[in-house]
């Protein structure tokens, strides 16, 4: 699991660097032809801010299908190799069980944005993007840190799902039915109150003008978060495991 | 505290299944509690409610003194158990697995790993994945991560279950061991009967979630019927010879005569004269006791099914 979502997130920087390349090259854009209009609708131009922002995008995206699958296994696989009952009478108390698995799902998720976030800086580097100032990596590098972490927060509920669903499909299912909805809800203009949408319009997905968010989008990926954390712990420690 | 775990008025309800109701159980420390039933008799929702994982609907339990409740850390420092089938993480060997739950039973020394995988006969697999282990071995894991920990208490739903038969002489022996030599008690859940009457003190059967009796081995062994059994050239007549004397005597199957009662049973000798005074000398005699199956399914009422169930075949044949 942990290569398989390593490499999964792997193929963004380079297809990220690969448009770099074709907006770089018009030739080649034109001879790719519909690809070339592809990556002119999604980047823009071949220059570090649009590099960063995709990044950042496919960590709002990406992200929330990868950290919930990330969430679906480290919860959903206890029920699927029914395991999880050899995990709760034990000394160890089951609120530190779940504090641990939360744990993992927030480190692997944020260790596997950082290393995609620095070899997304070696490709961007060996495309030859032009250099820019440090405040414009200072930004994009702040737009990623902040969509990973409000992608991250939204793995709770995805944890839930996988405990009360006793397994990985479940919460798979929820993850995937989430980045619709996300889509769906943001395209009708109530992305900013709708949670799962929050990160992607963070990352300038909908354009500069929809990234600056209130405070009350942000409030409400914490609040969801937080649901998702208390129904999980709770589910563990009071729910009847047969 | 002489018990070791103690139910009252127990009770789980599942929507308008009643799992477990009534159960109130006394398991003394170190004795083995083997706790019988049919599939679906409750016994495994009654384990999981000493554990902790399933709230009762009614009633409490206690285990080492301690009160259960859902999500409670103790008393399972000095509890093994397993329940259901034995799993374990399939991608890790049999000694990651171990040492998995050794990290999790805080104060376990890392020697314990080596030692359950000798104690259970896992070493030519302990580097081995977990997945690809056979029914047996797998359960073995289950045993060795119960183990692990040197419990004063052990609870083991169906602990002989995927073994071979030599597998479950020696693991009969080692959970005998472990109860002569240091004191563990047992309580076990099963449906084999041959191996309750070899392993259990104690005896409990549960029936459609109901404790329906309790006994100990010598109590059990009261309570099996006897008979003495009769084979002769012409059966009809010895039938007769001895319904003439008095016995109650019943023609039965593979050619036999079963006689109840104790003047047969305690004077087979007896028996004997009378017939070949009368001519039919018996070619068999021999008193038998009625297994633990039968007595199991006298008890719950399904002795009248077992003896209909070939005369069915034969009808449906």
């Amino acid at each position: 699991m942990p290569l398989l979502t390593f490499l999964g997130f792997l193929l963004v920087p380079f297809i990220g660097g690969f448009f770099m390349i074709v907006l770089k090259d018009p030739d080649l854009a034109r001879s790719l032809g519909l690809i070339s209009t592809k990556a002119q609708i999604m980047a823009g131009t071949a220059d570090w801010p649009t590099f960063l922002g995709l990044l950042a995008q496919a960590a709002a995206v990406g992200g929330l299908i990868l950290f919930g699958f990330i969430g679906s296994w480290v919860f959903g696989r206890e029920y699927s190799d029914r395991t999880v009952k050899d995990l709760l009478a034990l000394p160890t108390p089951r609120f530190s069980l779940v504090l641990a698995k939360f744990t993992v799902v927030v480190a692997w998720s944020a260790l596997l944005t950082g290393v995609i976030y620095l070899i997304g800086l070696g490709v961007g580097a060996a495309v030859g993007l032009p250099a820019t100032s440090a405040d414009v990596f200072w930004q994009g590098t702040r737009t990623v840190i902040i969509t990973t972490g409000l992608t991250i927060l939204l793995v709770t509920p995805v944890a839930f799902f996988a405990s009360a669903g006793r397994g990985y499909l479940p919460p798979m299912g929820f993850a995937i039915l989430t980045v619709i909805l996300a889509q769906i809800v943001a395209a009708a203009g109530w992305g900013e109150y709708f949670p799962w949408s929050v990160p992607a319009l963070n990352a300038g997905m909908a354009g500069p003008a929809y990234a600056q968010l209130g405070v009350f989008s942000y409030l409400i990926v914490v609040l969801t978060s937080l649901l998702g954390t208390i129904a999980t712990f709770g589910w563990w420690t009071f729910a009847d495991q047969v | 505290m002489t018990e070791a775990i103690k139910t009252d008025n127990l009770g789980k309800q599942f929507g308008d299944v009643t799992a477990v109701d009534d159960l109130s159980l006394r398991v003394r420390r170190g004795e083995i509690y083997a706790f019988l039933g049919l599939n679906g008799a409750g016994k495994t929702t009654t384990i999981r409610m000493l554990l902790g994982m399933i709230k009762p609907t009614v009633g409490e339990a206690q285990v080492l003194g301690t009160k259960i409740r859902l999500g409670r850390k103790n008393p399972w420092r000095a509890v093994g158990y397993l329940v259901e089938t034995a799993n374990a993480y399939p991608e890790l060997t049999v000694r990651e697995n171990l040492e998995a739950v050794r990290r999790l039973r805080p104060g376990t020394s890392p020697q314990a790993v080596e030692r359950v995988i000798t104690q259970l006969g896992l070493a030519s697999y302990a580097d081995r994945r977990a997945g690809t282990l056979s029914t047996g071995n797998a359960q073995r894991l289950g045993l060795a991560k119960a183990l692990m920990h040197q419990p004063e208490l052990l609870i083991l739903d169906e602990p002989v279950s995927g073994l071979d038969p030599a597998g479950i002489v020696e693991i009969r022996e080692l959970l005998l061991d472990l109860v002569r030599k240091q004191g563990v008690t047992i309580f076990m859940s099963s449906h084999i009967l041959g191996e309750v009457a070899r392993l259990a003190d104690r005896i409990g059967i549960i029936h459609q979630g109901r404790l329906i009796q309790e006994l100990d081995v010598a109590e059990l062994e009261r309570n099996r019927r006897q008979w003495l059994v009769v084979q002769a050239r012409n059966r009809e007549a010895a039938h007769g010879v001895l319904v003439d004397n008095g016995y109650s005597a019943e023609l039965a199957a593979q050619n036999r005569i079963k006689i109840a009662g104790r003047q047969a049973i305690e004077r087979p000798d007896e028996v004997a004269t009378r017939l070949v005074k009368a001519g039919h000398a018996p070619t068999m005699l021999a008193v038998e006791q009625e297994d633990l199956e039968q007595y199991f399914l006298r008890l719950i009422g399904l002795e009248n099914r077992e003896k209909n169930e070939p005369n069915r075949a034969r009808h449906l044949g």
